[in-house]
């Protein structure tokens, strides 16, 4: 049920195959996207704002405790400084982050501190061995079971490498059809791990595979390798996704993760997805920005618009 | 009674004087001469002799720890408690202060000039303490006792709670002997009675007390005046109170139970305790808080904002531990708000009453970094057993007092020094006598009366674009860059400006800096600091040591770029080449030299007090003796571990933009230093309006004084200003001056002090 394509199998080998990228023209687009001129004043107040509903407030590290799970959960269903939200007129329209995003031993606990705190908030849950994967496939799928039940809404899952540097688009497209169907109900991202596919190619062909195996998201990486979001590798990605759409007339979400740190990059983050999609992939439900400390250079950048003065870290509430 | 006067009244401690305003100022003015007199009178005071009989050392000193003053309906109560603490107070703070000031009286009249108190001989004249409605009577006299201790005539303008205290502690005064219109007390129910009195040209220095929205208006009410003020503004704020899991829990529980549910408390408290002793301190707190009674608030509205925060944690699913079920009225059972997070609006701004929020922390670093991680930075309680982590943390943590394994303790022979939005001044201990005195080479701030500025866009106007007339092709001005990140670099604006001769001529292109370029350089700054400060003083000392020996390599270009700048002849040039790089030694050496000390305290136990650098620092430099100046300001900022951004001034940049070079051949890291260059307004308010900038050096226009004085209370900046203009007229700052006088001024202006307590048995 979810398979985008009709017929009795959805997998196009040839497709797939057929798949040609050159690098120099990805990397040129690159930087003419970079290069543009961002909002200024009101206009990138609000684009900040826009960025803070898309993000994923994420924590992924050995030392995740309830209590830090609990703050991270308060930081994102108040992201940002009522008073600062007041003065913009913005304290009533229910601006939070996207979800939260934990390992799949801390989903019970983010669950239970959204619950108390009255917020419908989705839970997000990494899973299938993450970072890398590199576990038997039983044990990866009762992982996202096992975090679905613990109440995940959302399901971050990892490719499996070693098949996609293989050219085993068939196996990788057969293994994402089973974490597709352990997912149930839940929305599944699907994380490539750009840093470890070698080629822009390879990052087109398995961005195909998994929409084509029913990913609501595709996700640049887990945050964990070397080389994590980079626009022309987003490039690549996101014409996947509009290749996919045309041709199937499914949208596919984007979500780039690892790294993205100042206000300055969730703008360009914002602007490509604008020129290269459309603003229809300018929301939360088709766009997401993986982050943790993202959300405390935004945070500052709002108050320096209401207040006319930079402030340091200390003033504005840790997460 | 005196507390409802609604009309101004006037209390001078010569009986029967009721005079207006200016008459008082007058009346000090006529003291300040016969102020010696004041400093022996009060080193032969007899103050036990005062105290009535019966009480015992004990509860004298229970009664200043806890500051149980409050203005009882009963003024015999009130006449027994003000003696009590004000006895007490001199009582050990005679011990102190008298000895320096006995130093400083004898070195006077010796003729001595060793002892380092005798190059601040000056008292500031005539010094106003204001304080806010609800402040204590220890926060006052504080002020008060140290302020008359250094020689000063004091007015006092107390406020509610204070007036009577004031008053009797006046007629105390008077009683003693003390002379008329030496100590003056001014009462009354107008907000800004406190900014009237400062608005009159003959007071010297004004400081404050309480909260900060009083404090705001009256910063902003007496901006322009020509009179410097000091903040301390503990009432507002916010504490964390840490409990470890290597704490003694019974005890640490006790505390929070004595301090968090009192009427009235001194500084707003968050209570952080470690996870894995989470469970076992909220079950205590069950325990210890059944049966409490409901404390009684201050006003109706105070229940209101109550109601609203309890409300609000609880739909954020905050649990309440409450000792009975709240009624109706001006009453409230104490409450612990569990289970928030420190984004929830009630951990930000705690509600008044008896309400504590709680949070809880895994590591004991993460512990520090949740009380450091607040606007405030009065003082924080630790709780812990093991003496490595009380004394890590309390190193770490970025608050004036650090109390371990206690709470509230005060005693006036340690300084209380609020960081970040709690403070600008030091007060109590050796440290705070200094903010009484000012060093004889020193200039004061001119008096004046204030000029209309558009606050709003001070500094907004960028630069005239000139075209330089009569261009010849075959000497092209050199172009100069600034210094920001350890990285030579263009402004962001792209655009430059002139440097003139003193002919008039372009002599070179500088960076027309501006708001980004701060930004960036307090960036670079912030990140590099932390380090700096930690590194110990020997190695800081090297570093300083290197940058003389890159400037003594350089001394040609420097001796050379001030001559073509300023005009002056090759020789002085070269001896304020000489004398820089003397300087620069001199607080090389210094780096390892100031350091704090372990008072003796009339309790059992330890205290510790030591200068901390204040961050990053920014620094509008002069015009006179270009280099000179600037590396006496550099050295002083950084010997003390405090990364710097400087802004030359607008019409000398060539020496400091020529040193850029020396910065780069020394070893200092880069980022520590940063040299922008453009309009001084601009930059000014760029530094103003970044609060990561914790202080602020000022040489510079009238308007650029007042803008400071009006800008800098939120977010609170220590401030220093130099008018220019006056100081050329009258003989300035002394750079080239050898007199310690002026090393042990900066020095002290570019540390805060820290108090750390730790009781033992």
């Amino acid at each position: 049920n979810h398979s985008h394509l009709s017929g009795t199998d959805p997998f196009y080998l040839e497709w797939v195959l057929k798949v040609r990228v050159n690098t120099q023209a990805v990397l040129k687009r690159a930087q003419q996207i970079q290069g543009g001129k961002v909002a200024k004043k009101q206009w990138q107040a609000a684009w900040l704002l826009k960025a803070v509903t898309c993000i994923d407030l994420t924590t992924l590290a050995g030392d995740d405790t309830p209590s830090n799970v609990h703050r991270l959960c308060m930081k994102a269903t108040q992201p940002i400084r009522h008073d600062l939200l007041k003065s913009m007129d913005m304290h009533d329209k229910g601006i939070t982050t996207a979800a939260v995003c934990v390992y799949p031993s801390r989903v019970a606990d983010a669950v239970k501190s959204l619950k108390a705190a009255n917020s419908s908030l989705p839970v997000a849950s990494v899973a299938t061995g993450f970072p890398a994967g590199q576990t038997p496939l039983k044990t990866r799928l009762e992982e996202v079971q096992m975090a679905v039940e613990d109440g995940a809404t959302e399901i971050d899952i990892v490719i499996n490498r070693t098949l996609a540097l293989t050219g085993q688009w068939r196996a990788l497209y057969d293994e994402i059809r089973q974490f597709r169907e352990a997912c149930g109900d839940a929305h599944m991202k699907t994380i490539l791990a750009v840093g470890e596919l070698g080629t822009f190619t390879n990052v087109y062909k398995a961005s195909l595979v998994s929409m084509m195996a029913g990913s609501d998201f595709i996700k640049t990486s887990t945050g964990k390798e070397s080389v994590n979001a980079t626009y022309p590798v987003a490039i690549v990605m996101v014409r996947a996704i509009r290749d996919y759409c045309l041709r199937t007339g499914y949208k596919v979400g984007f979500k780039p993760a690892g790294g993205i740190r100042t206000a300055q990059e969730s703008l360009v983050w914002l602007t490509l997805m604008k020129e290269e999609l459309g603003d229809e992939w300018l929301s939360p439900h088709l766009f997401r920005l993986g982050a943790s400390s993202l959300l405390a250079d935004i945070e500052r950048q709002i108050y320096h618009y209401v207040t006319g003065r930079y402030p340091a870290y200390h003033e504005l509430p840790m997460a | 009674m005196l507390l409802h006067a609604t009309s101004l009244l006037m209390y001078v401690c010569a009986p029967g004087w009721r005079v207006s305003c200016r008459d008082t100022v007058s009346v000090c003015l006529s003291c300040v001469s016969s102020l010696s007199l004041l400093l022996l009178l009060l080193c032969s005071l007899d103050w036990p002799s005062t105290m009535p009989a019966g009480l015992s050392y004990e509860t004298r000193s229970c009664l200043s720890g806890s500051r149980k003053v409050c203005v009882c309906v009963c003024v015999c109560v009130c006449v027994c408690v003000c003696v009590c603490v004000c006895v007490c107070v001199c009582e050990s703070e005679r011990q102190n202060l008298l000895k320096t000031v006995r130093k400083c009286v004898v070195s006077r009249r010796h003729g001595c000039s060793k002892s380092l108190m005798s190059c601040f001989v000056c008292p500031l004249g005539v010094v106003a303490v204001l304080v806010s409605d609800d402040c204590s009577i220890y926060f006052l006299l504080l002020k008060v006792l140290p302020a008359l201790a250094m020689g000063n005539a004091v007015i006092v303008v107390p406020g509610k709670t204070t007036a009577l205290p004031a008053l009797l502690l006046a007629q105390l005064f008077m009683e003693a002997g003390i002379p008329a219109g030496v100590l003056n007390v001014v009462t009354g129910s107008e907000a800004l009675l406190g900014a009237k009195v400062a608005q009159n040209p003959q007071v010297n220095y004004q400081t404050y007390s309480g909260r900060q929205q009083t404090g705001e208006a009256l910063a902003k009410a007496v901006a322009g005046w020509g009179v410097p003020m000091s903040f301390c503004l503990s009432l507002s704020s916010v504490c964390p109170f840490i409990i470890f899991d290597s704490a003694d829990l019974d005890s640490a529980v006790d505390g929070v139970i004595e301090l968090a549910f009192k009427k009235k408390r001194d500084f707003q408290w968050v209570l952080c305790v470690q996870d894995s002793v989470l469970d076992i301190v909220v079950a205590r707190l069950k325990l210890r808080m059944n049966g409490m009674k409901c404390v009684p608030l201050a006003t109706e509205t105070d229940r209101k904002l109550i109601d609203a925060a309890v409300l609000d944690a609880q739909q954020q699913g905050a649990t309440l531990i409450q000792s009975c079920p709240p009624g109706t009225g001006a009453l409230y059972p104490p409450t612990v708000l569990c289970g928030l997070a420190p984004s929830c609006e009630s951990v930000i701004s705690p509600p008044p009453g008896p309400v504590l929020p709680l949070i809880s922390f895994r590591s004991s670093a993460e512990g520090v970094a949740l009380g450091n991680h607040s606007p405030h930075g009065q003082a924080a309680s630790i709780w812990t057993e093991d003496l490595t982590l009380a004394l890590e943390s309390a190193k770490s943590l970025c608050v004036g007092s650090v109390w371990v394994n206690c709470h509230s303790v005060m005693d006036p022979a340690l300084p209380l020094c609020g960081r970040r939005e709690s403070g600008n001044c030091t007060d109590g201990g050796r440290e705070g006598l200094y903010q009484f005195l000012r060093p004889s080479h020193s200039p004061s701030l001119p008096h004046s009366s204030p000029s209309s500025i558009n606050y709003a866009n001070f500094g907004s106007t960028a630069s005239k674009f000139m075209i330089p007339e009569g261009f010849d092709p075959s000497s092209v001005p050199r172009f100069y860059s600034q210094f920001v990140g350890g990285q030579l670099c263009k402004a962001d604006s792209g655009c430059s400006r002139s440097v003139l001769a003193p002919g008039g001529s372009v002599l070179a292109h500088c960076p027309d800096g501006g708001r980004k370029d701060v930004r960036n350089a307090v960036e670079a700054a912030m990140k590099v600091q932390p380090g700096w400060m930690k590194k110990s003083p020997a190695a800081r000392s090297q570093s300083l040591y290197s940058l003389a020996d890159s400037l003594d390599k350089r001394r040609r270009d420097l001796t050379v770029s001030i001559q073509t700048q300023t005009g002056i002849s090759l020789e002085e040039a070269e001896k304020e080449v000489q004398l820089s790089i003397s300087r620069l030694s001199d607080w090389a050496a210094r780096c390892d030299k100031e350091q704090g000390g372990t008072p003796v305290l009339p309790q059992s136990g330890s205290a510790l007090s030591s200068p901390e650098a204040l961050g990053v620092l920014g620094v509008i430099l002069p015009n006179s003796k270009p280099l000179l100046s600037l590396v006496s300001l550099l050295g002083a900022a950084i010997a003390m571990g405090n990364a710097i951004v400087m802004v030359p001034s607008e019409k000398y940049p060539l020496p400091a933009l020529e040193f850029i070079q020396v910065l780069q051949a020394s070893d200092i890291p880069g980022g520590l230093v940063n040299i922008i260059t453009g309009g001084r307004d601009q930059l000014n308010q760029a530094l103003a309006n970044h609060s990561v900038i914790q202080s602020i050096w000022y040489w510079g226009s009238k308007e650029g004084c007042q803008f400071l004085q009006y800008s800098c209370v939120s977010p609170l900046k220590r401030l220093w200003l130099h008018c220019e203009e006056e100081e050329e007229r009258e003989a300035g700052q002394n750079w080239t001056s050898s007199n310690p006088s002026l090393q042990e001024e900066l020095w002290r202006k570019a540390v805060v002090w820290k108090s750390i307590w730790i009781p033992t048995a």
